[in-house]
């Protein structure tokens, strides 16, 4: 089974960060429904190309916050989740995504009121059918 | 693919007039694929033929699979091990490749036959020809095969696909994948490339000149290694003593200085808090942090 997890080499962000915030986003959106089986641990290491370790670890950090559980032998399953939790994290990942963009601004020194203006004008381009 | 060790080796030393190998400490864990790297002639192959029990070391222990290797005793875990070797000795050059099958699979109680086949067809191995007639690449891979053939628990290779084109290489990686795929089964391997590395190893223990300069966790390793440039004139008045990561800090040209760290998110921290910008970043590749490890090591030596 393929997931659409993307991975940033060049970023200092660890490997099993990145994998997890991804890996989380798509249970918790709903993507992957209750009850999927997972990749083996093997397997998903195999094809983002990073060790098994690391993969055994976001597998346990998600067991723990109750997203993933694990059955013996035969593997690793999507966990049911909560509508609250579902609520929680549904703009986990928008909000990081805002973050960065802010970054790219500061990295070629706009100001405050530059990046506001760019917002504004990109909401009304994305909503303006809508209006 | 618990807390198991595949692999003991303690305090090992080999002594020979023109080299000195060890004291070496290492410890393989079981499930996973653990690499060794490092410039030639630093004892890769020697620790091998050790674990093999082909020479013997003046000190030290080594273990196997849970037995101990210097127990003549016991060699039944020689069956759980496959070995293929850097280099081929020339006295079987005369040799067809079957009768050398014919040879070995009576040593190996659970041979598969059709195992054997499988994988001389995936890499297009004819094994009616003699083994001196092979190509490099050619004679590794019916090596290859021949050692897979009783599903060996211990897989050591020595630099294995060295002689492979791109396509037997990635055929290689695939089923080296697959191979590992049930969680008990171990690699260890000593290789040169670094894509190799990459693609299949767990862990990875970097050796020089008879020595362990440390075995690390390979996503962890290539993650926290990174170059960043700032410029000179922001670093400057700060105390760039206190940034982490024992870093090496080198002119980049046009008033650019090049940072190499191995916290790059605790120096990235650093930067921002100093606000000092980065401009540009690139993870290190595996050569460059040898190198840097050697070059530190070298000034450890001397200092």
């Amino acid at each position: 089974m393929w997931l659409p997890i993307q991975m940033n080499e060049q970023s200092a962000e660890p490997l099993y960060y990145q994998i997890e915030v991804q890996l989380r986003a798509l249970i918790v959106s709903g993507q992957l429904a209750e009850g999927t089986l997972l990749p083996s641990i093997r397997e998903l290491a195999q094809s983002l190309k990073c060790s098994v370790i690391t993969v055994r670890r976001v597998y346990q950090d998600l067991e723990t916050e109750g997203l993933l559980r694990t059955r013996q032998g035969t593997g690793t399953y999507v966990a049911a989740v909560e509508q609250d939790d579902r609520d929680r994290y549904r703009l986990v990942a928008v909000v990081e995504a805002f973050e960065t963009a802010i970054t790219a601004g500061q990295r070629v020194k706009c100001s405050r009121e530059e990046l506001d203006q760019i917002f504004h004008e990109l909401l009304e381009k994305h909503f303006k059918d809508q209006a | 693919m618990g807390n198991e060790m595949a692999i003991h080796i303690q305090e090992v030393e080999l002594r020979r007039e023109r080299f000195q190998l060890g004291p070496l400490s290492l410890e393989v864990p079981k499930g996973c694929v653990t690499a060794i790297v490092g410039p030639n002639g630093s004892g890769k192959s020697s620790t091998f033929r050790m674990l093999l029990n082909l020479i013997k070391p003046d000190k030290g222990e080594l273990s196997v699979l849970g037995h101990s290797i210097a127990n003549q005793k016991d060699t039944g875990w020689k069956n759980k091990i496959g070995y293929v070797p850097e280099l081929f000795g020339s006295h079987e050059d005369k040799l067809r490749a079957s009768d050398k099958t014919d040879f070995v699979r009576k040593w190996y109680p659970n041979w598969d036959v059709n195992l054997y086949r499988e994988i001389l067809r995936m890499f297009e191995v004819d094994d009616s020809i003699k083994l001196g007639k092979m190509s490099k690449g050619t004679r590794r891979k019916y090596e290859f095969a021949l050692v897979l053939a009783h599903r060996p628990e211990l897989l050591l290779l020595d630099e294995p696909s060295s002689g492979f084109d791109p396509l037997a290489w990635r055929s290689m990686m695939s089923f080296l994948h697959n191979y590992m795929n049930d969680g008990e089964r171990t690699i260890l391997m000593a290789s040169h490339i670094v894509d190799e590395v990459k693609r299949l190893a767990d862990y990875i223990v970097f050796m020089v000149q008879g020595r362990i300069l440390g075995m690390y966790e390979k996503d962890e390793l290539l993650s926290s290694w990174h170059m960043f440039y700032v410029s000179g004139s922001e670093l400057a008045g700060k105390d760039a003593k206190s940034m982490p990561g024992n870093c090496v800090m080198e002119d980049a040209g046009c008033g650019n200085v090049r940072i190499i760290t191995r916290q790059a998110m605790e120096t990235e921290r650093w930067c921002e808090r100093e606000n000092i910008e980065i401009m540009g970043r690139q993870a290190l590749n595996l050569e460059d942090i040898l190198a840097v490890l050697i070059e530190q090591d070298r000034q450890h030596i001397r200092a």
